[in-house]
């Protein structure tokens, strides 16, 4: 009895011995790992000047980048219509505009890959508010590349945008080029609807499960006004793509529905709803589908993307 | 019990006025009693919310009863209906279906909740092979596999929500996972409905059995209780009625642990009306937290499993911190 005591108290210090030394090991590689390693030099940092950027974010940037790059697909359309294309160094798995876009390198941004983002050695990378997170900012901060934000609420901040990308990149006389003739379109267009007699309520759906859809102040609905026509989400929410119930759409009651075609919306969405099939767009069966790229991109394609709307709607 | 009713009918009027349109009691009182479908207001009260209230009930009520099996058919205060698995099978299932399927609804049939019943019973079958042996059911062995698996199944579901290329897509496997009324209608409640009633009325004979049962499986077998017999029968009520409690409305957290205890702490270890006060009662605070988030967070309202957490936990800390209060 004894000596099965002293056998097992052995086999326990045994243990225990073994456990918290394997334990003392991953602190230790823990501690080493966790050790924060210094920023690394950005490139091209001689003459450098600090600037606020959308998100009103102190942003220090050499003062002509010489490598730079977009961190999402609006971004990388932005920079294609202004920079010179050879300084753009990358693209995010998700830019496929311009054409051009895709000769070059991927750098992941979902997750982040820093480690490709570093050995492409850009002076400065670009941002659309709400599809980087400032987090992942703050991380490709600390690696000593400055990361430049955009907002886009309208119409006009792509414009201003494009202006705001000339002047940092150097490129006044391109982006002035471009922001005309996106001007002279605009207007066209207000012209056409000034004598307009429907104002329909549009209504632009994201998502089937739960109901996403474009809020409020969004560009989608700064959008709708170059065509006298008007979001049916009229009340502004904490959310840009708010989810919403059947009651509310119900209410809302919208002329037409953006998102896919008549006979799609009826077999997937409508039989997954049938109490919304009192609204006025399944009604009068004007349900139509538009190219996401032209919706969920604010950029210079801003345009095509009215012409589409208007397409649709008249 | 009279309180939890009278609340109960003051909840359902609550819920009934609450959402986008403006409604006074007098209109919801004409849209129940002489109904117009034309009348927006009305459609909605009697389409939209009353059938979003009904769901919120059963399945307040499922997982509070199947809550109460669980914890005798374990012998354990911190069993709940998802033990076996069951929210984790039906979470994968659910994720699969978002993830992997574009299609929502196959011949009129809306996929999430079916693969989600498909996962739950799918599981629990499992653990049920795995925690037993010779034809009798270990329940300590049951719920270490139950645990086991559910954290299997939990990693699966992270795995989907990584692999998830849309914000959107991702958003629908959290929203989902979270639990929801959002999608009821008169045509879903039927399932739950059923196997709820069925439960409760099969139990309401065995009640004694469950009071026995909870001073441990020897006493009850001295007693003349049919230990093995009664497991499977309560394993088997709890899977179905968690299933398709799950299925509709996703794994909503809290309800099952918490209200068994309530219904003990104020009725007693064996009252014989405890499955259905605990019944009501789950049914009652699942309405009131479903009315609340959707106060808290118009229009949509916030993932009921939330508010649950929220306004729960203070509750239950402070009835279990009571002196008198005893398991079994």
């Amino acid at each position: 009895m004894a000596s099965y005591h002293l056998y097992t108290s052995v086999t326990v210090s045994k243990n225990l011995s073994v456990f918290l030394s394997t334990f003392l090991m991953g602190l230790c590689l823990l501690a080493l790992a966790s050790c924060e390693s210094k920023p690394a030099k950005a490139p091209n940092q001689k003459s450098s000047y600090t600037i606020k950027d959308d998100l009103g974010r102190s942003v220090t940037l050499p003062t002509q980048p010489k490598r730079i790059m977009g961190l999402d697909a609006a971004m990388t359309e932005m920079l294609f219509a202004v920079a010179d294309t050879a300084s753009i160094i990358g693209r995010t798995q998700n830019c496929d505009y311009p054409a051009m876009a895709l000769t070059k390198p991927v750098v992941n941004n979902y997750p982040m890959d820093y480690e490709r983002l570093l050995t492409l050695k850009p002076d400065a990378v670009f941002a659309t508010e709400g599809i980087i997170s400032l987090e992942v900012a703050a991380q490709i901060q600390k690696m000593g590349i400055p990361v430049y934000f955009q907002a886009f609420d309208s119409v006009s901040d792509v414009l201003r945008g494009l202006k705001d990308l000339g002047r940092i990149l150097k490129r006044e006389n391109q982006a002035a080029k471009v922001v005309n003739s996106l001007q002279q379109k605009l207007q066209a267009f207000s012209k056409d609807t000034a004598e307009l007699q429907e104002h329909p309520k549009v209504l632009a759906i994201i998502w089937k499960d739960p109901i996403y859809v474009f809020g409020h102040n969004t560009i989608f609905t700064d959008k709708l006004r170059y065509l006298g026509a008007d979001n049916a989400v009229s009340e502004v929410m904490a959310q840009q793509s708010p989810a919403l119930t059947r009651e509310y759409i119900l209410q809302l009651n919208p002329d037409v529905i953006l998102g896919g075609t008549f006979e799609k919306y009826d077999k997937e969405f409508f039989s997954l709803y049938p109490e919304l099939k009192r609204i006025k767009a399944y009604q009068n069966k004007r349900i139509y589908e538009v190219t996401d790229d032209l919706m969920s991109r604010p950029g210079p394609r801003v345009i095509e993307s009215i012409q589409e709307l208007k397409q649709v709607l008249r | 019990m009279l309180a939890v009713v009278l609340l109960l009918v003051f909840g359902f009027f609550l819920g009934l006025k609450v959402g986008s349109i403006e409604t006074s009691y007098s209109l919801i009182w004409e849209a129940l009693t002489h109904y117009n479908s034309e009348d927006s207001a009305h459609y909605s009260i009697v389409h939209l919310r009353l059938p979003r209230l009904l769901l919120a009930f059963l399945t307040g009520a499922s997982l509070a009863f199947a809550g109460y099996l669980m914890q005798a058919l374990v012998n354990n205060a911190l069993a709940d209906p998802y033990l076996m698995g069951t929210a984790s099978g039906a979470s994968l299932g659910a994720s699969f279906s978002l993830f992997f399927l574009t299609e929502f609804t196959v011949m009129g049939l809306y996929l999430p909740p079916f693969f989600a019943l498909v996962g739950s019973f799918a599981v629990t079958l499992v653990v049920v092979i795995l925690g037993s042996r010779r034809g009798q059911l270990i329940p300590s062995q049951m719920l270490l596999v139950g645990v086991a698996l559910s954290s299997l199944l939990t990693a699966l579901v992270s795995l989907i929500m990584f692999l998830s290329d849309s914000e959107s897509q991702l958003k629908s496997v959290v929203f989902w996972s979270m639990g929801g009324f959002e999608k009821a209608d008169w045509t879903n409640l039927g399932y739950p409905a059923t196997a709820l009633i069925a439960g409760l009325i099969i139990f309401q004979f065995l009640q004694k059995h469950l009071s026995v049962l909870l001073l441990g499986a020897e006493r009850a077998e001295t007693l003349g209780v049919e230990v093995g017999k009664l497991r499977w029968v309560m394993l088997l009520a709890i899977s179905v009625v968690t299933g398709f409690a799950v299925a509709f409305s996703g794994p909503v957290g809290f309800v099952g642990l918490m209200i068994p205890h309530v219904t003990r702490a104020v009725l007693g270890i064996t009252n014989r009306f405890n499955l259905i006060f605990c019944a009501l009662a789950g049914g009652l605070f699942l309405v009131l937290c479903d009315i609340l988030s959707r106060l808290l967070y118009p229009p949509a309202g916030m993932p009921v499993g939330i508010v649950t957490s929220f306004f729960g936990v203070p509750f239950f800390v402070y009835l279990l911190r009571r002196k008198n209060y005893r398991f079994s």
